[in-house]
């Protein structure tokens, strides 16, 4: 027995090494009967068993210190570089930056009260919106090293309040979501990876569906229906049903629409993403969701609010003001005069005496008579415009007296002629 | 002759480094397979494997099979535990490819630069290969078997061995 195995210890060496290893994949993989290979896939990422994730941990342990010094020394030598030698047009930047953020807190001021109106109409509904709370900011340190798994690791990890499942975002778009923490680093599982999954909903057509990677890395909204309405170029956003990612965030654009190669009639629709999964540097992952705005962006919209928000007020009263006025005309149609001479430049000059506001009109007579002038001028506009016969009974001198204020615009209303067709002296 | 027979005999010994090699080379390799496709510029053409390169070099040099068999393990698990995916795929691949690299090191004068280039190159599609079974077949998984990129990483692979083995050359621990 002893001779067997000093003979052919190499392949006894190797026979164990191999089977340890079968065996190890074996209790790792529990594909389920009438699974497909996604769902052995999603089996396997599921959740690690001890062994498996103390031998992640050695070789995070093993790797990650390394990466995070090259990160380091080389993020250093670039912040170096950029933050003190090459600050050309850095100027011009800022500017540029700062209109920036004026048009943008401008466009929040003025959306603001249109997303509040969908939070008090969501409320009705009973519709809960969860908010981007809080985020960690965290740097990309690593990859998987190989092609068949899309996975990137950050230099943050429990320690900084990371948990499983938590999304990862850039300013761009999802990147995806953190599968396994340690203390000091993560692992992100990027949406183009074949086991990873995001509910997503197309922006337009409002079609709803996973989003899987494909082998080749793309990401692709997997198993719908065959549609024509969704057209290249068409956006996907999240659709916040994942308990995930919350909802309404970029996810990318319509490449291609495929057909489905096991199954004829439904459809993959493979995407641009929108946040650059193949170098990513700084990302944010979302520790926190809440039904109301955090602090941080309370105080941003009151910025905004603040700053700006007096811009769209003034407007806003401004058509108010507008409107008001333009409502007492359809009431005070007398006070207008649509025949009658406009300003040349339909502007006051500078130098011109300031034109006193229209008088206001007084109220009718309950009964006129001709010691009441603002009956009478009441009868004569009535008898202008509209001639009627009561206006006959109001002596037309009387009117253009009584009417001091607005008396050429009733005249020329009525064809220069003072008192229209009433006649002199009228009825006593 | 004579001195030709001994000098045959003496690179047919087994080759010998520093611990800090056994332990930095293949510690250096796995960060820069996990670091280098990072890059910009790299990223796009990251056809390497430089955990496998390492593997098949010590084994070549080294001789013993046990030695390849336990180096390609842990190399191999130690890529594994860096990804998503089940743990032992590239384990079992690489442990494979130790194993037949150390055997054939035995046979075969590999001092030649071209040879190491083309078992490099053959071993590298053989790792694809062991990985592809072992995920599709053992164990019902999807891959993506692409063999324009499996030729191009073998190629990748023989290119970076060419100037990384004389270097490690240089690393031996001579008698």
């Amino acid at each position: 027995m002893e001779s067997f195995f000093s003979r052919y210890r190499n392949l006894v060496v190797l026979t164990l090494a191999l089977l340890v290893q079968v065996l190890g994949l074996a209790l790792q993989v529990r594909k389920a009967d009438t699974g497909t290979s996604a769902t052995a896939q999603a089996n396997v990422t599921a959740h690690d068993a001890k062994p498996v994730r103390l031998i992640r941990l050695w070789a995070a342990s093993a790797v990650t210190p390394f990466e995070r010094a090259i990160h380091w020394g080389t993020q250093g030598a670039a912040n170096v570089w950029a933050g003190y030698v090459d600050l050309r047009h850095t100027r011009e930047q800022n500017a540029e930056l700062q209109k920036t953020i004026d048009r943008l807190r401008l466009e929040q001021a003025t959306l603001l009260e249109d997303a509040r109106q969908g939070q008090r109409l969501q409320g009705l509904l009973k519709f809960r919106e969860s908010y981007i709370y809080q985020t960690v900011p965290a740097q990309v340190i690593g990859s998987s090293g190989s092609m068949q798994s899309r996975v990137v690791w950050l230099d943050k990890g429990k320690d900084a309040g990371l948990q499983p499942d938590m999304a990862v975002i850039t300013p761009d778009g999802i990147v995806g979501k953190v599968r396994t923490v340690f203390d000091q680093t993560a692992q992100v599982l990027l949406i183009n990876d074949e086991t990873s999954g995001a509910g997503v909903v197309l922006e337009t057509t409002r079609v709803r569906g996973i989003l899987r990677g494909n082998a080749s890395g793309q990401p692709q909204v997997v198993n719908l229906l065959a549609d024509n309405r969704i057209q290249p170029g068409e956006k996907v956003l999240t659709a916040g049903g994942d308990q995930i990612f919350p909802r309404g965030l970029a996810v990318g654009t319509v490449e291609k629409v495929v057909r489905d190669a096991e199954r004829g009639s439904y459809i993959n629709v493979v995407l641009k993403p929108a946040a650059n999964l193949d170098h990513l540097d700084e990302v944010l992952v979302i520790t926190q969701l809440g039904e109301t705005l955090s602090p941080q962006q309370q105080a941003d919209v009151d910025t905004s609010e603040a700053l700006k928000g007096g811009e769209v007020a003034a407007a806003a009263a401004e058509a108010e003001r507008k409107r008001a006025a333009a409502e007492m005309e359809e009431r005070l149609p007398s006070l207008q005069d649509p025949n009658a001479p406009k300003p040349a430049d339909g502007t006051q000059k500078p130098g011109d005496a300031p034109v006193p506001p229209p008088t206001p009109k007084p109220l009718p007579a309950k009964h006129a008579d001709r010691f009441s002038p603002s009956g009478a001028s009441q009868n004569e506009v009535a008898a202008d415009e509209t001639a009627a016969p009561k206006a006959a009974v109001v002596p037309a001198g009387k009117a253009g007296s009584a009417t001091k204020g607005t008396a050429p615009a009733s005249k020329a209303a009525a064809g220069g002629k003072p008192g229209g067709n009433t006649k002199p002296g009228g009825v006593k | 002759m004579a001195v030709l027979a001994s000098e045959y005999r003496r690179e047919l010994e087994i080759r010998r480094y520093p611990l800090a090699v056994y332990v930095l080379v293949p510690l250096l390799a796995l960060v820069l397979q996990a670091w280098l496709p990072r890059l910009p510029v790299v990223g796009r053409f990251a056809y390497f494997d430089l955990p496998l390169l390492v593997t098949v070099y010590f084994a070549l040099g080294r001789r013993n099979p046990i030695h390849g068999t336990l180096l390609g393990a842990v190399l191999g698990i130690g890529q594994d535990g860096l990804t998503q995916g089940a743990i032992g795929i590239w384990g079992i691949a690489n442990t494979i490819c130790g194993f037949l690299a150390a055997s054939i090191g035995i046979r075969v004068v590999v001092e030649n630069h071209t040879i190491r280039m083309m078992l490099t190159f053959g071993f590298t599609l053989l790792a694809g290969g062991i990985a592809f079974f072992v995920t599709r077949i053992l164990l019902g998984l999807s891959y993506d078997w692409n063999w324009i990129g499996e030729i191009l990483k073998a190629a990748g692979n023989a290119v970076i061995g060419l100037g990384l083995y004389p270097l490690l050359d240089r690393m031996q621990v001579r008698d």
